[in-house]
């Protein structure tokens, strides 16, 4: 910083006191500047630069996990259920819908709305994944439901409690869920369910011991979770 | 590597040159199995994507004396002389190749990679390659991927992953009938099953009932080296310790396997 | 207050501070390494449930069973069927890139009128409904004229209901214009039923041979069913069995084979009689199966005897005098021997004699019928529909002479597409009005290219049902596409050298990706735009229930097993065996004029001064040299020793291509009577001296970008040469010269 600049620099005939009371001044200045470039930068951190970067889709039906549950026999298994060969079948096809489905059954605007849209017309909903993983990614529902035996909520949380589906919102620079980062911007997880990123899996299979048999980082094997 | 559920296994193949016809149906179902793509020119072999490659030997004898063997090559899945030290896995600086101890299978993860080539220049079998291009599928032919591999993208490295996805595929199955192994025809490779000559046999070679290890007989003492005296593997004296053994009654083509110095043999290869 | 740069500053600290303790930094970065690995435009594919359709390929004439893995309803990969008697579980690598036909670009997607000038490719697309109208217009014009013989049809299949369908149609519609395949299979059958008197497929029990003696065939170069050949050689190694493998170059066979017999080339059949000299001359044939079973096996002694000498035959095939004894004894001497013949993938037919020489040998060891030999199998002949009755229109149009100019030989009348088009070069008046060309490629396929091409040119109107944009689609008026094999039923019957009755059942594993039809269900709607006799002679209501009737009680297993095979069924006794008058083993064959051996030699075209070396094709499993080009898939096995960038490289002796200054991978002219080609040359240790080959299967100039325009076609530089004996084909090769370019 060089003084010959300094539009406040002691050239003229300040007292001494007013140059204390003037730096005093500057200082009080300086911090106020200071805190509001800290605060309007949080803000921007925490409250715009998130609204920014998630867009948000709506799901082409708002689909009432409650009242299915109630329905079916067999809990989330009824629709999201492992095949014979141990693979996953992820959210049901137009045709497992359509065995209850084929006319309208209740009052709901959404259901008739589905009923007209997609099954008179023989189209599969496009549902929106909210935990879609990168292509990269290979997830063993088996291995976790039948092996380890963990229950569904671990990992989705309480979807299966929602009477409407949430909004699904979008990272404007990766492509994937919010979901999969979380809710918290911050990154912070209280619940097991809150975030689905490679480290929360690795903190789990580390804890759990599962296959820490990679040469490079004594830690899991690359196949285990990717393909 | 603390974790031993089970007895880490060693996949491994067995492939009897005495058997291989080099038709290339292993190369064809490899790339139909992994969504290898392909260019309009193929016929520059080293930009040429290929997993698995059948390769031409010859004693190099005059007319009519000459003899051809075909010798199939996926990656040779390294062990190194101690666990895991691949040729490739110890040169890679993005943890993009990792060598995984419970199966013995080298992998490669494509969105890891950042195309250094490292592991191109340190591989001794040219079993890696890399994507110069983006690859495109023409016509319709992107609605015949494969789901279960992650097509590769330009810029990264791709190699033979033993169809890892296959065992991935086979152990669901297991999981859901409550079994926390695999049998040994259930995870097979795709080059294997497509075969027409039965020349491919693959299992783990730590497993005493499987066919790989009866016919491959690997010493344990002598970092795998195969004691069945017609069984050799590709650059012994490398000691790579690789997973892949080759049978051959023909002693050149064994010599062949591991010449690789001008003044140790006659053989050669186009 | 002064907002001073101070202040600024500060404010800026303050905000580096606050972006350092909010999230957005890491976030952003995070956010952006995720960014830096998706490709938008690198595909993803979509997951789904795995399920397995299990169908027959008909990429070629093997009917091996495939098992399509579909992740929804869509295929993703084709593997072979464990539980198939043909295959058992192995796969070909044609059958392995079956799905890259499906998809690829060189599919005709919807029916096409050409525009432009012939093979110009300018093609307006139209709806069936106009394709068929316009064509059943012209071929009623035909009939209306008195002239339904100017309907011509070329086919590469002639076994099956489609075949059948076909030639119905031609018989209906009043032509006698129907021209199937001729390939070695043809000659090989027509051998077998002038020699024993029976119709039908010849099989090779080559899983339980004991001594597999091929003339030249390619057992593991794409001959008969592949895999089934495939496995059947590589086990021989635990069953303790031989292959010889008699080739002029080592083929891949001749390279795994026990022992490689190198002979000069097209002097198979001049071999296996020099064979049948010395088996004769030391009596080591089967004494029961001649002395009960066989006729005119003293005329066949006799000119075996006198013309047939080991030396004689050394003289012309380059085999010494001992190795022909040598292979005699061994062959006579062995279990189960079985001689195969048809050179390479067994597509090009020979001359009639040199299949009779083989299957004569075979019979000299009383290896018919016989475990591990030549299977004479009955005719499973399902298709059993009344005859079409003819109006008078129909009748005079098919007593018109055939425009192949074939006669009717009671044993063979050859109807082969390149008798057609050489008649017609001679006589132009010939040319037929509408030429339908079904499931072949006679603009690849046929010797002498150019000279098909301008023939083929001169036909006012031509009608391509090919699935695919073919060398002869390109050429067409009209085009009107068949389903691709994984889009339709079809019954595959008797895959070619298998020793069972076999009927494979290829069904549609996906639906049909675009707007393409049935080639069976476009003949009978035509036929019902006909009208008159031509529509009651086709009631079928479509390709399918035309299927299902003409298979009757089959149909509900074959649906089931995907095939129908009769495993009762044990092969007929001798004595039971001989359909010819005689009742015997016709060793000359019946109602030939003379025996047939004087013509087993054909030499080679071209005068050998002016063309020293001889130019041989071969076929290779890596390239399909059949109506269909290569999958992307396979081109890229293919090794830089058989092409390099476009330019085709040429197999050459080492020592002959010092003696004209050849060098490795440099350019060369090679020329023959036919034709004149710039080639790379390969030296190489496994050719006979004197000889040139080239792989078949390259030079496409149609279909896509993956193929066309890479090497040369054989067919370009080899002409026809017409057996005088059965007015087959039987160009094995030419002469040629080479010289540094």
């Amino acid at each position: 910083m060089s003084h010959s600049s300094d539009p406040v620099s002691p050239e003229g005939n300040e007292s001494p006191a007013a140059t204390s009371d003037t730096e005093s001044k500057d200082g009080a200045v300086i911090i106020l500047f200071f805190i509001i470039g800290l605060a309007a930068s949080m803000v921007v951190g925490w409250v715009v630069f998130p609204t920014l970067l998630y867009s948000k889709k709506y799901q082409p039906v708002s689909f009432n996990h409650t009242l299915h549950v109630k329905e079916v026999e067999n809990g989330c298994q009824s629709c999201h259920f492992l095949r014979k060969d141990g693979t996953f079948s992820g959210i049901p096809t137009l045709n497992s819908c359509k065995s209850c489905h084929e006319s309208v059954q209740g009052e709901t605007e959404e259901e008739a709305r589905f009923v007209s849209q997609y099954v008179d017309r023989n189209r599969e909903v496009p549902w929106l994944i909210y935990s879609r993983q990168p292509d990269c990614v290979f997830f063993s529902h088996a291995a976790h439901i039948v092996t380890a035996k963990m229950d569904c909520v671990t990992c989705h949380g309480h979807i299966g409690e929602s009477d409407r589906s949430p909004v699904y919102e979008v990272n404007r620079i990766t492509g994937y869920s919010r979901n999969i980062w979380g809710k918290s911007i911050a990154g912070i997880k209280h619940n097991s369910w809150d975030r689905m990123k490679m480290d929360d899996c690795s903190a789990c299979h580390v804890r759990e011991n599962v296959r820490q048999t990679s040469v490079q980082t004594e830690k899991g094997g690359c196949f285990v979770c990717h393909k | 590597m603390k974790h031993v559920d089970s007895k880490a296994k060693k996949y491994g193949m067995v492939i009897d040159l005495d058997k291989c016809t080099g038709c290339g149906t292993c190369m064809v179902a490899c790339m139909a199995e992994n969504n290898v793509p392909f260019k309009k020119d193929e016929t520059d072999k080293r930009l040429s994507i290929t997993w698995m490659r059948v390769f031409k030997l010859t004693n190099g004898k005059p007319y009519p004396d000459n003899e051809i063997c075909y010798l199939p090559r996926p990656c040779q899945h390294c062990e190194g002389q101690h666990t895991g030290h691949s040729p490739c896995v110890s040169v890679c600086p993005a943890t993009a190749t990792d060598y995984d101890s419970e199966t013995g299978i080298v992998s490669q993860i494509y969105t890891r990679c950042f195309g250094c080539r490292y592991c191109m220049g340190a591989c001794p079998y040219h079993a890696r390659y890399f994507n110069w291009w983006d690859p495109v599928w023409p016509g319709e032919m992107e609605k015949y991927l494969n789901p279960d591999v992650s097509p590769r993208m330009r810029g990264v490295v791709e190699k033979c992953s033993f169809c890892y996805h296959r065992a991935q595929l086979a152990m669901e199955k297991a999981h859901v009938e409550g079994r926390k192994e695999l049998k040994e025809k259930e995870y097979q490779t795709a080059c294997t099953q497509a075969c027409p000559a039965g020349a491919i046999v693959f299992g783990d070679l730590n497993n005493p009932e499987h066919e790989v290890h009866q016919v491959a007989q690997p010493d344990p003492h002598h970092h795998g080296r195969p004691k069945n005296p017609n069984a050799f593997r590709l650059l012994e004296r490398l000691g790579t310790n690789t997973k892949v053994y080759y049978l051959s009654s023909r002693e050149w083509v064994r010599r062949a396997g591991d010449n690789y110095l001008d003044s140790e043999g006659s053989a050669s290869h186009e | 207050m002064k907002v001073d740069r101070r202040s600024f500053l500060a404010f800026g600290v303050g905000g580096a501070a606050g972006t350092a303790l909010s999230p957005l930094p890491w976030k952003l970065t995070d956010d952006l390494s995720i960014w830096s690995q998706r490709w938008p435009w690198v595909p993803i594919p979509k997951d789904g449930e795995i399920r397995y359709e299990t169908s027959t390929c008909t990429l070629c004439p093997g009917g091996c069973g495939i098992a399509v893995r579909m992740i929804g309803e869509r295929p993703v990969k084709i593997e072979g069927r464990k539980d198939h008697p043909v295959n058992q579980g192995g796969v070909c690598l044609r059958g392995a890139a079956g799905l890259q036909y499906l998809y690829g670009p060189s599919r005709v997607r919807t029916p096409l009128k050409r525009v432009g000038k012939r093979g110009q490719g300018q093609w307006a697309r139209i709806s069936w409904e106009a394709a068929l109208s316009e064509l059943a217009g012209k071929l009623k014009a035909l009939r209306n004229d008195g002239h339904p013989e100017g309907l011509a049809c070329i086919t590469g299949k002639d076994r099956g209901t489609v075949a059948a369908l076909l030639k119905r149609f031609m018989t209906a519609f009043g032509t006698p214009n129907y021209f199937g395949p001729a390939t070695s299979t043809h000659a090989l059958e027509t051998a077998v039923r002038t020699m024993t008197g029976q119709e039908g497929p010849v099989g090779f029990d080559l899983e339980h041979s004991d001594l597999v003696l091929s003339f030249g065939s390619g057992l593991l170069d794409g001959w008969g069913s592949p895999v089934r050949v495939f496995k059947a050689v590589s086990h021989r190694i635990e069953r303790h069995a031989e292959v010889i493998q008699v080739d002029s170059r080592m083929s891949n066979t001749a390279a795994r084979a026990d022992r490689w017999i190198a002979i000069n080339p097209g002097t198979e059949g001049v071999l296996a009689l020099g064979m049948a000299h010395v088996i004769i001359a030391k009596s080591l044939y089967n004494q029961q199966f001649i002395n009960q079973f066989a006729a005119g096996f003293d005329a066949f002694k006799k000119i075996v005897m006198a013309d047939f000498t080991p030396d004689a035959v050394a003289g012309i095939t380059g085999a010494a005098p001992g190795v022909i004894a040598e292979l005699a004894e061994k062959f006579s001497q062995a279990k189960r021997p079985v001689a195969l013949c048809g050179r390479g993938r067994g597509m090009v037919p020979g001359a009639l004699s040199e299949s009779m020489a083989v299957v004569a040998l075979n019979a000299l060891v009383g290896g018919i019928n016989q475990d591990g030999g030549l299977r004479l199998l009955p005719d499973p002949a399902y298709i059993s529909w009344p005859e079409p009755v003819m109006d008078p229109v129909a009748l005079k149009g098919n007593q018109a002479p055939r425009l192949d100019g074939a006669g009717d030989h009671p044993v063979f009348s050859p109807a082969t597409p390149n008798r057609f088009f050489d008649q017609l070069r001679e006589n132009a008046a010939r040319t037929p009005a509408i030429l339908m060309v079904a499931e072949a490629n006679p603009l690849y396929t046929l010797r002498d290219t150019q000279a098909v091409e301008k023939t083929l040119k001169q036909i006012p109107y031509l009608v391509s049902f090919s699935s695919f944009m073919d060398e002869t689609a390109r050429q067409a008026d009209l085009i009107l596409p068949n389903h691709m094999f994984l889009e339709r039923f079809e019954d595959v019957p008797s895959p070619a050298g298998f020793s069972r009755p076999f009927i494979g059942l290829s069904r549609p594993v996906v639906a049909a990706s675009y707007n393409t039809r049935h080639i069976g269900d476009t003949l009978i709607d035509l036929a019902r735009r006909l009208k008159g006799s031509i529509a009651a002679a086709f009631r079928w209501t479509n390709y399918e229930t035309c299927l299902k009737e003409t298979l009757g009680r089959k149909w509900d297993g074959m649906l089931k097993n995907g095939y129908w095979m009769n495993t009762a069924a044990s092969p007929v006794s001798w004595n039971t065996l001989f359909k010819t008058r005689s009742g015997r083993f016709e060793f000359n064959g019946e109602d030939m004029a003379a025996p047939p051996w004087k013509s087993i030699h054909v030499a080679a075209a071209g005068d050998s001064s002016a063309f020293p070396l001889v130019f041989v094709p071969y076929d290779s499993i890596r390239l399909a040299s059949g109506s269909v080009g290569n999958a992307p898939f396979m081109t890229k096995t293919v090794p830089d020793t058989v092409l390099i960038k476009e330019e085709i490289v040429v197999e050459i002796n080492r020592e002959t291509a010092g003696r004209y200054h050849l060098a490795e991978g440099k350019k060369a002219t090679l020329a023959t009577p036919r034709g004149q080609v710039t080639v790379r040359v390969h030296l190489s240790d496994r050719i006979m001296p004197g000889l040139v080959a080239m792989p078949t299967g390259l030079g496409h100039t149609a279909y896509d970008d993956f193929l066309a325009g890479k090497g040369v076609n054989v067919n370009q530089l080899i002409g026809p040469a017409k057996d005088p004996l059965s007015g087959y084909d039987a160009a094995w090769g030419i002469r040629a010269k080479i010289t540094k370019a």
